[in-house]
């Protein structure tokens, strides 16, 4: 194994260049960050912590080991809608009492923790993520329920969510719901649909229906305690499991149940817990992306700085190398590694294909880092089976069994993105640094693309085309592809798991990489026919 | 040095310490350089300290209190019997200077290591060893006995003596049944105390008046015979820093005594040991006043036993005392030479001594100093420290420095409050008395003592205090300086104990999780909420919050200030801090009190700087009881009322039973989860109840649930 060579020059104007614009967009996401944290804003803030309760990642800080690491997931989804930023649900993966588990927060500064199609969205995936990787799942539970003027984006999705928690827990992964405050209506089938239920005395309320609704449909009068109170949840109906006296009782209560569990990792876990730091300096991380996305850089530059002890060996180097493949440890953790350093073109594909199916015989997780503007086009690689090929890395990679993880460092575009496990290849986790760009294809070739198909139905129509006319149109074209390409939009649909500082991408990968461990890691020899 | 045989006295082969801690540790050591099989005594509190598996073979006395064990004279003869000892040393304290036991001991056909039952006798009265040492020209404080009950008489004493002055127990030590009494408004009342005090501590309730000399020094003559009439002196010891009448630093030469009045004390302390004919380790007490030519001395008291501090006059001297005493118990010469002795012999008697190489010379070498190591608080009045000495490590002075421990406890011994509260003793010697305080201090400071308050600061202070240095050393030296009692760590020593405590915390902690090591401490990709801790320190509650930065950056915010931390290395209990610029190694250890993670208090001890932190980590949850229903308690069980043990308008305790109900033939106790004043009361007996039916109402008095409510 190789000691990855560094000839990065942080002096250059480049590098400079790149590490301003990087900073930028990292300034960017803390002030994005602060504003998700900060909820619902000071005066709900305010009015909770005037209720004596915790905020979500307060909740969770308590909850989860002191001085433990904790990997949030989509931060900012919502970005660039009409949602809350964080869609008021904190997600995540922490480890409580040496368990890795998800952990899933209501934010009731946020809309009272009512839950709109962002939340639901993001419970959803924290639940997938939770069955793959075979985690437990802990939800801090205080949600108006539904958000209301939402219910049509929720209804079938939020049913989806009852069902999903309790297949997990068909499939033996426990699920504990700690509730804090209002779990009503649908809500009421968190705690309904969990393996464990803490409630927390004279907080929580958890009912079907509340004293209004129970008045409208049958005319009765009663009062919260009687329908949904934490006291007559424990002596009467028998919903709560453990009854919490205050808000770090119940969170110390469910730190005891998941300690009870005695979960073991299904996984073959780490070579070593003492892994090497990579030898070059991850700062330099942010100098390396070209500011400019269409500008080519150095991908090994990137895996120098990711890898333990920036140790490399890398597969058929000689060979379709714009697609660089290898077999590297990360926090620990063997991995194999495909990181693009250029189109891809058949050799790349194949090769790509090939490594997959080794890393699927060998039970090793694979990290993709995309950095792909797409598959070769034109005459000469139509006629080479550009698309046979990159059918088998698709193909590949739809079928690998071993748990991928996507960082996406520069761009992603195209079926590349497909090749690559982007986010519809169900990779385990997918993070993004803030400078990406994603999208179907590039603001300029959508553009170009789009003039050239209006000036041939002009010239099919027998028309003159206007380029003046057009050119705003144009403009107006690619601005909006620009926009829907960043990385900031990417992840507000959730199309990720969250954007990363790059010095912090060993750091989250490793997390990662460590909560698939907690399921068994095993490849597949069955793959789709492979296209000779 | 270790005396030869060639005597015709009795043999010791086996030798029985009638003590406990360090002093037998002491003699066994001695016994093992002579090749002498040993015996330990020990109660049951001790069972497990060193001194006990240091000896050869160590006989249980069963029981805790001193009465019970070590000053029961049938026990210790019984375990002597019981191991086969020939001899029986006495340590000190206890039955050390007990004539009857000494006696006792004669009549069982052992061998006693100590002077006569009648020189103990003589001395152990103070009152009587005042009259022999008058007789035999030794000059004595201004005393009056006190012949009656009567108070007129205890004026008219009083008078004659002089104010200020000390009731003293003729039969005391240790500063038990001592009084000091300024004026006579408090006499009959200290008198009567002290009177109380000397019986029960010594059954013998007589005290006498002395004058007390204010801005004296304490010293005193090491003396030395044997059975053959050679007394020799093994030079002075000052002990004049003592707290409440107990010494704590001791050593030789005394700093404030004239060569004149020094060679004066040594001849009356030969003197009085001759008019007892006494043989072995003893010493004559003596107040010093005043300087130069019109320094006085007055004697106090003989004590006839090995002193505490003999340690001192042993590393001035090189002599093992012990191993003279075995000697001497064993009808041997000393062959103990005086310094001064030299210098009357001919030339022809001076050359066959040189020829005799089994005569030593005495010649005081070193400057020694003594510390005695108390578990107790000095901030708190001398509070004795009692518990689990999770840690004693101790330190380490400078390289070619000569520092002595005598300890008798070891890391994770308890020490109990039946005894004496003292750890052991630290002594340093040298050339000179600034080096050797210089090194005692070094060697106490970076001691590591966790578990128990001990005097240690004070005793450091007192070491490297310019009073202490320039030998100005009155008895009441403690009085005049009280800011050496409780010295504290600068503030900003202490800020770094807490930082060091709370980052070497954060990073055991992530070193011990079974999973994510690799991962920064407290790492977030979306920080919102700080690390924190809480600390109890004795000052109060201190929180610290901490964040990591970079690498190995740290910020910690204790108070309102907050430092920039790197951290250089961590390893084992040592970590290598930056605190704002300022870099050192920091010792942390940390002792939780149970195996409960989450509610768990731990003890966490921080050395670094020459100072020692003592702080509780406070556990991040704490679990109150169950407590009833709000403003009732309910039954768990459906049942039968049986009896209602409380009406309308009690008040009530937690835990109190209120109802019992009689359920599945089994008897439940319905008890009060919280003080509180009963409301109203439900049931009556023979009344059927349900489960979870309300049966007594109540408004609590208290604000914090303590006790369960079912039965």
């Amino acid at each position: 194994m190789q000691v990855l060579p560094s000839r990065l020059d942080p002096r250059s104007e480049e590098y400079i260049v790149n590490r301003a614009v990087l900073t930028a967009a990292l300034d960017e996401l803390a002030t994005l960050h602060a504003q998700a944290a900060a909820g619902g804003g000071e005066r709900s803030v305010a009015k909770l912590r005037s209720r004596g309760k915790l905020l979500p990642r307060e909740r969770i800080q308590l909850l989860v080991d002191r001085d433990s690491a904790f990997l949030e997931l989509s931060a900012l989804a919502g970005y660039g809608s009409d949602e809350p930023l964080g869609g008021g649900l904190v997600v995540g993966v922490g480890v409580v009492a040496g368990t890795e588990c998800v952990i899933v927060a209501n934010d009731p500064t946020v809309k009272g923790g009512a839950q709109g199609p962002t939340a639901v969205r993001k419970g959803l995936r924290a639940m997938e993520i939770a069955r793959i990787n075979r985690l437990p799942l802990i939800n801090l539970t205080e949600s108006a329920g539904a958000d209301l003027p939402k219910q049509a984006e929720i209804f079938v999705p939020g049913g989806e969510s009852f069902r999903r928690l309790s297949q997990l827990s068909a499939a033996g992964i426990p699920t504990i719901t700690l509730v804090f405050g209002s779990s009503t209506a649908g809500g009421a089938y968190v705690p309904g649909m969990s393996d464990y239920v803490v409630l927390q005395e004279g907080a929580a309320r958890v009912y079907l229906g509340g004293p209004p609704l129970v008045k409208m449909a049958i005319d009765e009068d009663a009062d919260e305690e009687s329908l949904g109170g934490a006291e007559m949840h424990a002596r009467t109906s028998g919903l709560a499991d453990y009854l919490g006296r205050d808000e770090p009782d119940t969170i110390r209560i469910g730190r005891d149940i998941v300690r009870r569990l005695r979960w073991r990792k299904a996984g073959p876990g780490t070579v070593t817990q003492t892994p090497d730091p990579p030898v070059h300096d991850p700062d330099q991380l942010l100098g390396i992306p070209s500011a400019d996305v269409r500008q080519p850089f150095e991908i090994r530059e990137v895996l120098a700085r990711l890898v333990d002890g920036s140790r490399f060996e890398e597969f058929k180097p000689l060979y379709g190398t714009t697609l660089v493949a290898g077999w590297a440890e990360l926090a620990g953790f063997p991995v194999g590694v495909l990181a693009n350093n250029g189109i891809l073109f058949s050799p790349e594909a194949n090769k790509g294909a090939h490594f997959i199916q080794l890393c699927n015989r060998m039970n090793v997780p694979i990290l993709f880092v995309q950095n792909i503007t797409g598959f070769m086009v034109g005459t000469r690689y139509e006629q080479g089976g550009i698309i046979k090929d990159g059918a088998k890395l698709i193909n590949a990679v739809a079928n690998s069994t071993v748990p991928h993880l996507t960082l996406m460092v520069g761009a992603s575009y195209g079926a590349g993105n497909y090749g690559m496990s982007g986010r519809a290849y169900d990779p385990r986790f997918v993070f993004t640094w803030p400078s990406h760009r994603i999208a179907v294809m590039g603001p300029k070739q959508l553009g170009g693309v789009l003039s050239i198909v209006a000036r041939q139905k002009a010239a099919s129509m027998g028309i003159d085309f206007d380029e003046a006319a057009f050119a705003p149109m144009r403009e107006a074209f690619e601005d909006q592809v620009e926009r829907e390409s960043t990385a900031l939009f990417a992840t507000g649909r959730q199309w990720d798991d969250g954007l990363i500082d790059p010095r912090d991408s060993r750091t989250a990968l490793g997390l990662a990489l460590s909560a698939c461990h907690s399921a068994p890691v095993e490849g597949t020899s069955t793959f789709g026919v492979f296209r000779m | 040095m270790t005396p030869l045989e060639g005597s015709h006295g009795p043999t010791i082969t086996r030798l029985l310490v009638a003590g406990r801690g360090e002093v037998a540790q002491r003699i066994f050591a001695s016994c093992r350089s002579l090749g002498l099989g040993t015996v330990a005594v020990f109660a049951d509190p001790d069972a497990d300290l060193p001194f006990v598996r240091e000896a050869d073979v160590a006989v249980a006395l069963r029981g805790s209190t001193a009465a019970e064990t070590y000053l029961d004279a049938t026990k210790i003869l019984a375990a002597a019997v019981r191991a086969g000892a020939d001899a029986i040393h006495p340590g000190y304290g206890f039955l050390a200077e007990n004539a009857d036991f000494a006696q006792a001991v004669l009549a069982a056909g052992l061998v006693w290591v100590g002077p006569s039952p009648a020189a103990i006798r003589s001395m152990g009265s103070k009152v009587e060893a005042k009259r022999i040492a008058v007789r035999a020209g030794v000059p004595v404080a201004p005393s009056a006995e006190l012949r009656t009950d009567d108070e007129t008489d205890w004026y008219a004493a009083a008078d004659d003596v002089g104010f200020p002055l000390l009731v003293k127990a003729s039969a005391g030590g240790g500063g038990r049944g001592m009084r000091l009494v300024q004026d006579g408004d408090d006499l009959a009342a200290a008198i009567q105390s002290a009177q109380r005090e000397a019986g029960s501590a010594f059954g013998d309730s007589t005290v006498f008046l002395e004058r007390y000399l204010t801005g004296a020094r304490h010293v005193e003559v090491q003396v030395f015979g044997d059975t053959r009439g050679n007394l020799v002196h093994l030079f002075e010891r000052e002990c004049s820093i003592q707290r409440r009448h107990q010494k704590i630093v001791e050593e030789t030469p005394s700093p404030g005594t004239a060569p004149e009045t020094r060679e004066r004390m040594y001849a009356a302390a030969l003197a009085l040991a001759k008019a007892v004919d006494y043989v072995g380790a003893g010493t004559v007490e003596f107040l010093v006043t005043g300087d130069g030519e019109r320094q006085e001395f007055f004697f106090l008291e003989m004590n006839t036993r090995l002193q505490v501090e003999h340690g001192v006059t042993e590393e001035s001297t090189l002599l093992d005392l012990v191993g003279l005493q075995l000697a001497v118990a064993q009808g041997q010469p000393h062959r103990l030479v005086p310094e001064s002795a030299w210098d009357d012999m001919s030339d022809e008697e001076t050359f066959d001594a040189l020829e005799d190489d089994r005569l030593m010379e005495v010649v005081s070498s070193f400057h020694a100093i003594e510390v005695r190591l108390y578990a107790e608080d000095p901030a708190a009045d001398y509070q004795p420290s009692t518990g689990r000495l999770h840690r004693f490590e101790p330190g380490r002075p400078g390289d070619g420095s000569r520092v002595r421990w005598d300890v008798g406890v070891t890391s994770g011994s308890e020490v109990s409050a039946f005894y004496d509260p003292m750890l052991g003793k630290v002594i340093a010697s040298s050339e000179t008395r600034a080096q050797a305080a210089r090194d005692l201090a070094a060697a106490l400071r970076s001691t590591r003592i966790h578990g128990l308050r001990t005097n240690r600061d004070q005793l450091v202070a007192i070491l490297e205090s310019a009073p202490f240095l320039a030998g100005g050393t009155p008895t009441d030296f403690l009085e005049l300086f009280p800011e050496l009692t409780a010295p504290q760590p600068p503030a900003e020593l202490l800020r770094d104990h807490l930082v060091a405590a709370t980052v070497f915390g954060a990073l055991s902690r992530q070193a011990a999780s079974p999973v994510w090591r690799f991962a920064p401490s407290g790492w977030r990709n979306v920080p919102a909420v700080q690390q924190t801790v809480t600390y109890e320190h004795r000052s109060g509650p201190i929180s610290v919050a901490y964040q990591r930065m970079g690498a190995s950056e740290w910020t910690v915010a204790v108070g309102e200030a907050t430092a920039l931390v790197r951290v250089f290395g961590f390893e084992g209990e040592r970590i290598d801090l930056e605190i704002d610029g300022l870099r050192r190694d920091y010792l942390v250890a940390a002792y939780p009190d149970s195996s409960l993670e989450d509610l768990t208090a731990s003890l966490v001890c921080v050395d670094a700087g020459g100072w020692s932190t003592d702080l509780r980590e406070q556990p991040r949850f704490v679990v109150a009881a169950n407590a009833g229903g709000e403003g009732g308690t309910t039954t768990p069980v459906p049942g039968t009322v049986t009896v209602v043990g409380v009406s309308v308008g009690d008040a009530v305790v937690a835990g109190q039973t209120l109802v019992v109900l009689e359920a599945m033939k089994m008897e439940h106790r319905i008890v009060a989860p919280a003080d509180a004043v009963v409301e109203r009361v439900l049931v009556a007996v023979g009344d059927s109840v349900d489960a979870h039916q309300v049966l007594i109402v109540f408004t609590p008095t208290s604000a914090t649930p303590s006790g369960p409510t079912g039965p």
